[in-house]
């Protein structure tokens, strides 16, 4: 709204908007949080035996990342991440739509019927509870290969904040609407279709915004149950020493960045899918 | 930049209450059975009981260099001494008791960091992993060069065995052929692999190992040494690599019944009736194609107890070598190093091999696992105490 | 009316009460295992399981504290930050958001990267290691539970019902009024979505930074101190525990939901 406004008063429009853009806000925040880890850094630089193992310039970090050293028998650091981030990645992928669907459905299932509601719940709740090492080695023995393992874990480790709030989302629809569908003769289908779905997008989109970080970050864990190329398996070689530890940090920036992308991409696909809601929010 | 700060000063306002309260009730909780609150709860405690046995030794601390004795029992004093846990402990656990002092350890968490940064003084290494880091300033190293010194757990009479082969006893059963010849020709990659380190630091540094070529040598140049000497410092030949000597399978067997300890009475007491038979087999040692027959499984895979690297060359220098295919087998290397454990992996039929810990192959089947040893490559513990010659008026 | 509340109540606590009955009897039947493929030593038996717990309560208790403090600390102070940082992105509606982003990302960082980070920052707070170590679990822990409390409720503060901040304004209502008597109420649903999803967080939290803390207790290093060994039955007396603590947290959480949303009704 802001933007708009000031863009058009403004005597140089262009510099203005980016100025007063929200590219400009991320930006400001990002430098901000890159002057706190340089000052920190330096003071580390000065004060420890290792920094790199405590906090290492971001320089040195993004540098490693760029150069043509080799960390491994044969790969550079970028073609080490690369091929660790796809692999991940696509895990990650897979088992976080798989984590929809399944969270979507059962929010479904839940606001049909109070009896499933009543019954899966708590349990549903309970599964999340369950520590992924206790779930792996039966989850291992049901898909014989460690990969279909870790997607499953990675789905059941996302489901769960879509189903809360897509459940939360039927059951904002005020009691007038729903009487007005029904003074509309809409069956339950139209019900859904028309009142029940649309609202709760806006829900949906923050179980998404919630859960789509999380499907990374747990697919970088379930990779740490065994050997790999994933992200996860090449920070714990990374930290058990060998290979450098600037490995470590890169993959620590890159899957913060990762899962600034995946929460900005669900923020874009909001905005593609509900675009009356472009002007509402500001982010 | 303001959210920053805050949070940091609201987790430090948590924090300290937590600890206020943490250490009120640490006092109620102090000698219980498990592994685990020995080590925090305990630690108070400890440091009371042995204070005087590191003020007896202080007198040895004006005349220069300590004692391997007083090291010990005045990092112990300090709760300054390190292991990683997960079953690495127990060497560690007997070495204390040995000196008479509680068996309480910080978790080290597979960085040496803590040792860097004086948080543990006596740390856990292995000679040919965590020591070469700490020595040498190679990518991933510390760079102390001769400025540490180590206890070594051979010297000190508390070594176990490490590295083995291991298979379950239904597959051993059913396939004794696949087990004979997987056997013998990781052997004789083990064999080739000692005789020829910088040549297997290669050959497993090409298999696409995570560690760098300078570690990876350093790393088979160690190796060797743990397969070709056994605990009292005795050569052991190439053509006896992978044999189970009896004595040190024997005390291997004892100490890890001292010290395992388990919450569950079953696991007890199947731990406490334990033999060596119920552990390892010397039946698949040799294999003669002509008289025992192909194997029966062709297509096999085993289990690492850790990372891709040098501490497992035999079966990589048997792999590129070709002696996998000689005896007409397949081999898929899997690295470990998670947690999901190479035993769990070959109890449940993922893998058919794996490479682990005596004591952990003990500790799985006092767990109910079948789980048989079929070779015993490192004849000598390669676990030592690593600490700065400054710390210890060196 | 009365009737139909104890209806209501016996059925929720009822229903599930059955299917946990019924999936129990599967259990302990081995029909479980049949159909997931497993073992009784993968999934040990619920007797088992039960002897176990029994049989060291002591241990378990002391071990169940150390990770009550560790998820409640970090609950605690991940919700009260997350919240803090929704008012003033709320007040500062276009820089807030941005900073929302940077929240998030922060969950994005996985705690195995993030424990070992903390552990070395942490390392010079104290000399007794449970106090660094405890430090160091609680900020990972604070730090998993701020997102979702920031995102949920800076829309709860935000999205407001159409017309009622107009409404507001044309009362001329200070902006601090606007805040107490609008936003703030407005925002308790969302504030308890988000407690549904960190708690059960929070829980998991505490026993994942358990497994790299340098301190050898809780309920999440023993889990895998006894995974990592094979030792399943006394693994999954933990991972019992565990789920009883997660539970045990969420049931408070609904009581107090219930209590405070009430209230606001009447």
């Amino acid at each position: 709204m802001t933007t708009a406004k000031t863009a058009r008063r403004g005597p140089l429009p262009v510099l203005k908007r980016f100025v007063h853009s929200k590219h400009m806000v991320t930006l400001v925040w990002i430098l901000g949080i890159v002057v706190i880890w340089e000052i920190f850094a330096c003071i580390v630089a000065a004060t420890k035996r290792t920094p790199v193992n405590v906090l290492p310039h971001l320089y040195e970090i993004i540098g490693s990342f760029f150069s043509d050293k080799k960390v491994t028998g044969k790969m550079t650091m970028i073609e080490l991440i690369g091929t660790a981030c796809g692999e991940t990645l696509s895990r990650a992928g897979i088992g976080f739509l798989a984590g929809i669907a399944a969270g979507y459905i059962l929010a479904l299932l839940m606001n049909l019927s109070r009896v499933v509601e009543k019954i899966a719940f708590p349990y549903l709740m309970i599964i999340q509870m369950i520590p992924i090492l206790g779930m792996a080695p039966i989850i291992l023995s049901i898909t014989g290969d460690i990969n279909s393992a870790r997607i499953v874990i990675a789905a059941i480790l996302t489901f769960y904040p879509v189903s809360t709030n897509v459940l939360a989302g039927f059951r904002s629809v005020e009691k007038e609407k729903h009487e007005l569908m029904y003074s509309y003769a809409a069956n339950k289908f139209q019900l859904y279709t028309k009142t029940l779905i649309p609202a709760c997008i806006p829900y949906f989109f923050t179980g998404l915004k919630i859960s789509a970080p999380m499907a990374i970050t747990a697919s970088i864990l379930v990779d740490t149950l065994q050997g790999g190329n994933g992200l996860g398996c090449m920070l714990s070689q990374s930290l058990k020493g060998g290979m450098t530890r600037l490995v470590f940090w890169d993959i620590v920036l890159i899957s913060a960045v990762i899962g600034i992308l995946s929460f900005v991409l669900m923020g874009l696909i909001e905005r593609l899918l509900c675009p009356y809601k472009r002007n509402k929010s500001g982010n | 930049m303001k959210a920053e700060r805050k949070r940091f000063l609201l987790a430090g306002v948590a924090a300290i209450m937590a600890c206020m309260q943490f250490t009120a009730c640490s006092g109620g909780t102090s000698s219980t059975g498990s592994t685990a609150s020995v080590s925090s709860a305990g630690s108070t405690s400890a440091a009371e009981e042995s204070s005087s046995a590191a003020e007896e030794s202080s007198a040895a601390e004006s005349t220069g260099a300590m004692s391997h004795e007083d090291i010990i029992k005045s990092a112990a004093a300090e709760g300054t001494i390190g292991n990683w846990g997960l079953g690495n402990e127990y060497e560690i656990q007997a070495l204390l008791t040995k000196y008479g002092l509680p068996t309480d350890y910080i978790t080290m968490d597979f960085t040496m960091d803590q040792f860097d940064s004086d948080s543990v003084k006596l740390a856990s290494a292995m000679t040919y992993n965590e020591l070469g880091l700490v020595k040498n300033d190679y990518d991933g190293g510390y760079g102390y060069g001769d400025s540490v010194s180590i206890i070594d757990m051979n010297d000190e009479g508390v070594a176990m065995l490490e590295d083995n082969l291991f298979t379950s006893k239904a597959f051993a059963e059913a396939n004794p052929n696949t087990v004979k010849a997987f056997v013998s020709a990781s052997m004789k990659g083990w064999a080739y692999a000692c005789e020829h380190p910088d040549e297997a630091a290669e050959i497993v540094f090409e298999a696409g190992s995570s560690v760098s070529a300078e570690h990876q040598a350093y790393m088979a140049s160690e190796v060797a040494k743990l397969v070709t000497t056994d605990m009292n410092g005795n050569t052991v030949s190439a053509a006896d690599v992978g044999n189970m000597d009896e004595a040190a399978m024997q005390q291997t067997l004892d100490l890890a019944k001292q010290y395992i300890i388990l919450e569950d009475s079953t696991a007890k007491d199947k731990l406490a009736s334990l033999t060596l038979d119920d552990i390892r087999s010397t039946d698949y040692l040799t294999y003669d194609p002509e008289t025992d027959g192909a194997p029966e499984k062709t297509s096999v895979s085993v289990q690492l107890k850790w990372l891709p690297q040098a501490q497992f060359m035999g079966y990589y220098v048997a792999q590129a070598k070709g002696y996998y295919d000689e005896v007409g087998l397949t081999v898929d290397i899997i690295s470990g190093g998670g947690d999901i454990s190479e035993t769990t992996a070959v109890y449940n039929g993922t893998v058919d091999f794996g490479v682990t810990w005596v004591s952990n192959l003990i500790n799985a089947n006092a767990g109910g696992m079948d789980l048989l040893e079929v070779a015993q490559v490192y004849q000598r513990s390669g676990l030592v105490l690593v600490y700065k010659n400054s710390n210890y008026g060196g | 009316m009365k009737t139909k509340k104890w209806l209501g109540i016996l059925s929720s606590a009822g229903l599930p009460l059955l299917f946990g009955v019924v999936i129990f009897v599967l259990w302990q039947t081995q029909v479980l295992h049949s159909w997931l493929g497993t073992d009784t030593i993968t999934l040990p038996l619920p007797t088992r399981i039960g002897e176990i717990i029994s049989q060291n309560r002591d241990s378990i208790g002391s071990q169940v504290q150390m990770t009550l403090i560790v998820a409640l600390g970090g609950l605690a102070a991940g919700s009260i930050l997350g919240y803090l940082i929704a008012v003033v992105a709320s007040i500062f509606r276009k820089w807030g958001a941005g900073g929302l982003t940077i929240v998030s990302a922060f969950n994005a960082i996985p705690i195995v990267a993030l424990a070992p980070v903390i552990n070395n920052w942490t390392r010079d707070v104290s000399t007794d290691v449970s106090v660094r170590s405890t430090l160091a679990k609680i900020i990972v822990v604070t730090i998993s539970c701020t997102a979702a409390m920031s995102v949920n409720a800076f829309r709860g503060l935000t999205e407001l019902k159409p017309f009622s901040e107009d409404l507001m304004t044309s009362y001329a209502a200070p902006k601090i009024v606007v805040f107490t008597k609008l936003r703030l109420p407005n925002s308790l649903p969302y504030v308890f979505t988000a407690l549904r999803v960190s708690v059960p967080a929070s829980v998991i939290g505490a026993l994942v930074t358990e497994y790299f803390a340098e301190d050898t207790v809780g309920v999440g290093r023993q889990i895998r101190e006894n995974i990592v060994k094979g030792q399943y039955p006394t693994a999954w007396a933990y991972i019992a525990t565990a789920c009883a603590i997660g539970i045990g947290m969420y049931i408070v959480l609904m009581l107090v939901e219930r209590m405070v949303l009430k209230r606001r009704k009447a």
